[in-house]
């Protein structure tokens, strides 16, 4: 295939160049690093505990919190001074096990843990997780009542109440609670922004940047030479596209599975992870090639390639957050929806924070693909324009 | 005229090009057949380039067809680009690869790969002269051998027609010299050649028909002699001169006997019924204007004077 002969020989010319070397194989392995250390398992996540006169049960949910990994627990007395630590900052989350709470669900009565954190997506990962320990908590409270319970009655009896301790619900039911203000500005350090902001940042302006050497192989005549040789022009745009696309691929594996294997960084369902990189840096791909075809120079694509990157970048919320631009601006969290970023994030934010599979993320992935056509119909076209029409 | 028997391997009618209010190219048309030469001369900005682009499908024309090798070829053309080889004006090489890496990737594009594809490459490095220098950086090369390796790569696929934009400018004699031996030979190959230049010897030397070009318009065509009978039983004073030559050649211009007179890059041009006759006449007006005459030539006609008839103007620089 010749579309391969364009794009092998893209890459390879890329290599040859020292400073693109330091771009495709340094800078990802700089942001392994940076994002390791922010978003690995480096650091813990601070989550305080009031299990006050919660009694034996809710002694062992408090254990069972305390022992999930990648979590240092506080414990709290009350639940004022519980919340005003998630308030300041000192924690990240607060779990509040009632009063009563062994009594209760041993009564076969409602039972509510509180959940305290501050409006941000970090605290949605948290909660994933301490969810996640109270289910568990309540499966092994159903056997034991259905051990006791069965004891005694006859086996028929046993499934009978088995199924119907299956079906039920335990009673225990979390309640999640949003304290204080969300960071500010002054506290950028602190924004939850997620590896995969990063990720989609940097490919974004690798590609855009890209579109430069496209104009120089329009510069050098070597693409109008191309059409005079017997490949169509979709072959030429196509391979000079997929050039660039499989640098920026190249480089999210590096950086996908350097984080994820040095730090342990989570990126979610490896097929929707890779689902989403693979449609954005398509999309990208595509604005760098609308770039080629709309620009005449080469430092021009360049310099614009990086501010559009940025620009894109921040409105799509690889900056702030996405969660903290709707609590400013209803309408900027609009507006950064016109961004491929902002649902790149989002479809991140599913697989990551909720746990979520390519089943949960089809609407930001038709959103992502629909992009990627458009642009990159728009750079085919125009550079269509740009190449035959003189 | 083409001779008949050979096939027509270029057949190009009607070719017509505006960029905004400038018409560029202007009904251009012509055939070549196998094994012929066909030069496009004419001054910087005629219209050649943008008739060769349209020729080999870079360019969308306003109007016009192209037949190569009995196939229709367009922009949007891929199976009837393969009978043409494209040689472009501007050198259109990767400076950051190497002279055989450069020659592999076009010629994998045009389709020939394997052990094919090494042995031809080889065998191209060897004709234009590069095989000492195959594995350097293409950037690194004089440009004469940039030139060179320019027209290697539109060989790769032996073409039936091989498209040559102004092959020789800025290239220095002895290579200029090694590039129109090298395309001599290649329509002995059966190869069919269209040539630009705006340098009438290396028309006259290479070409077995010319076509004029001025304007955008084809304003003469034939073989050079056919050409030269175009102007009739004339002689053409050729005068190296400095001073108000633009002046000089306008007196001159309204002599008894004189067909054309104009400026050229270096002196005057005159084209006059017979030499003999008006020469100390011509001179005579020329220095009384105040311009200094080193030399004067009196030969038969030549495509610099056929230009000269058919314009007006001097084809220069
Ligand atoms: N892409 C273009 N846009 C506008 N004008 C052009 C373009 N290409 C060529 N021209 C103009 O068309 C005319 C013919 O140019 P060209 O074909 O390059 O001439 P030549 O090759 O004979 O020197 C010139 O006046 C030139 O300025
Ligand atoms: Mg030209």
């Amino acid at each position: 295939m010749r579309l391969f002969v364009i794009a092998g020989n893209s890459i390879r010319r890329l290599l040859r160049d020292r400073t693109n070397i330091f771009f495709v194989f340094l800078m990802p392995l700089l942001l392994i690093l940076v994002l390791g250390s922010a978003f690995g398992g480096a650091f813990d996540s601070r989550v305080g505990v009031v299990d006050v006169g919660s009694g034996e049960l809710g002694e062992d949910l408090s254990r069972r919190i305390r022992g999930i990994s990648g979590v240092v627990t506080t414990a709290y007395d009350d639940r004022d001074a519980l919340v005003l630590a998630v308030e300041r900052g000192e924690l990240e989350a607060g779990v509040l096990i009632p009063r009563g709470f062994d009594q209760a669900l041993r009564d076969g009565e409602e039972a509510t843990v509180d959940f305290v954190a501050r409006p941000e997506a970090s605290a949605q990962a948290l909660r994933n997780t301490v969810d996640a320990v109270v289910t568990e908590q309540g499966a092994i409270l159903r056997a034991a009542t259905f051990a006791r319970e069965s004891a005694g009655s006859d086996f028929a009896e046993a499934l009978r109440m088995a199924e119907e301790l299956a079906a039920e619900t335990q009673g225990l039911t979390i309640e999640q609670q949003a304290v204080g203000e969300p960071s500010a500005f002054q506290e950028m350090g602190r924004f939850d922004l997620g590896a995969y902001s990063q990720l989609l940042l940097f490919v974004f302006i690798t590609s855009t940047t890209g579109s430069a050497a496209l104009i120089e192989s329009r510069q050098l005549g070597v693409s109008t030479r191309m059409l005079s040789t017997p490949i169509s022009m979709g072959t030429v745009l196509g391979g000079e596209l997929l050039g660039r696309v499989a640098v920026a691929v190249f480089q999210g594996i590096i950086i996908i599975s350097g984080t994820s294997l040095m730090f342990g960084v989570n990126w979610g369902d490896p097929i929707g992870a890779a689902a989403i990189f693979l449609l954005f840096a398509l999309g990208a791909g595509g604005v760098g090639m609308l770039m080629g075809a709309v620009f005449k120079r080469y430092q021009q694509a360049e310099g614009v390639g990086v501010m559009i990157g940025i620009g894109m970048g921040a409105l799509g919320g690889a900056m702030v957050p996405l969660s903290i631009m709707r609590m400013f601006s209803p309408t900027l969290y609009q507006v950064a929806h016109a961004t491929p970023h902002a649902w790149g994030i989002s479809a991140f934010e599913q697989l990551v924070l909720y746990g979520g599979t390519v089943s949960d993320i089809l609407p930001q992935l038709a959103v992502l693909a629909g992009f990627a056509a458009v642009v990159i119909a728009l750079g085919t076209w125009r550079l269509r324009i740009a190449l035959t029409r003189g | 005229m083409r001779e008949s028997g050979k096939g027509l391997v270029l057949d190009c009618r009607g070719l017509r090009k505006s960029f905004g209010q400038l018409v560029a190219v202007d009904g251009v048309g012509f055939q070549i057949a196998e094994g012929e030469t066909y030069g496009l001369l004419g001054p910087n900005g005629a219209g050649k380039t943008t008739s060769i682009s349209m020729i080999c499908g870079l360019l969308a024309r306003d109007a016009g067809e192209v037949i190569v090798d009995g196939k229709p070829l367009t922009s949007r053309s891929v199976d009837a680009k393969r009978s043409v080889g494209y040689v472009p004006q501007d050198i259109a090489i990767y400076p950051d690869l190497t002279a055989r890496e450069n020659l592999t990737f076009f010629g994998r594009l045009y389709g020939i790969g394997g052990s094919e594809l090494k042995a031809r490459v080889d065998e191209i490095l060897g004709i234009i002269g590069l095989a000492d220098r195959a594995n350097d950086r293409s950037e690194e090369f004089s440009g004469g051998m940039k030139r060179r390796l320019n027209i290697g790569i539109g060989l790769l696929h032996a073409p039936r027609l091989l498209v040559l934009d102004e092959p020789t400018v800025g290239v220095d004699p002895q290579s200029r010299n090694a590039i129109l031996e090298s395309v001599a030979s290649l329509s002995t190959e059966g190869m069919a050649v269209l040539y630009t230049t705006h340098y009438m010897e290396e028309a006259e030397r290479l070409c077995d028909r010319i076509g004029i070009i001025d304007h955008g318009r084809l304003v003469a065509e034939g073989t050079r002699r056919e050409l030269v009978e175009l102007v009739g039983k004339h002689d053409r004073i050729r005068m190296r001169a400095s001073g108000a030559i633009e002046d000089a050649a306008a007196a001159v211009h309204g002599l008894d006997g004189v067909r054309k007179a104009a400026a050229s890059a270096d002196g005057i041009d005159v084209i006059a019924d017979r030499a003999a006759d008006s020469l100390a006449e011509i001179l005579g007006i020329i220095t009384a204007s105040g311009v200094a005459v080193a030399s004067v030539d009196v030969d038969e006609p030549d495509l610099e004077s056929v230009f000269l008839h058919l314009t007006g103007r001097a084809l220069r620089d």
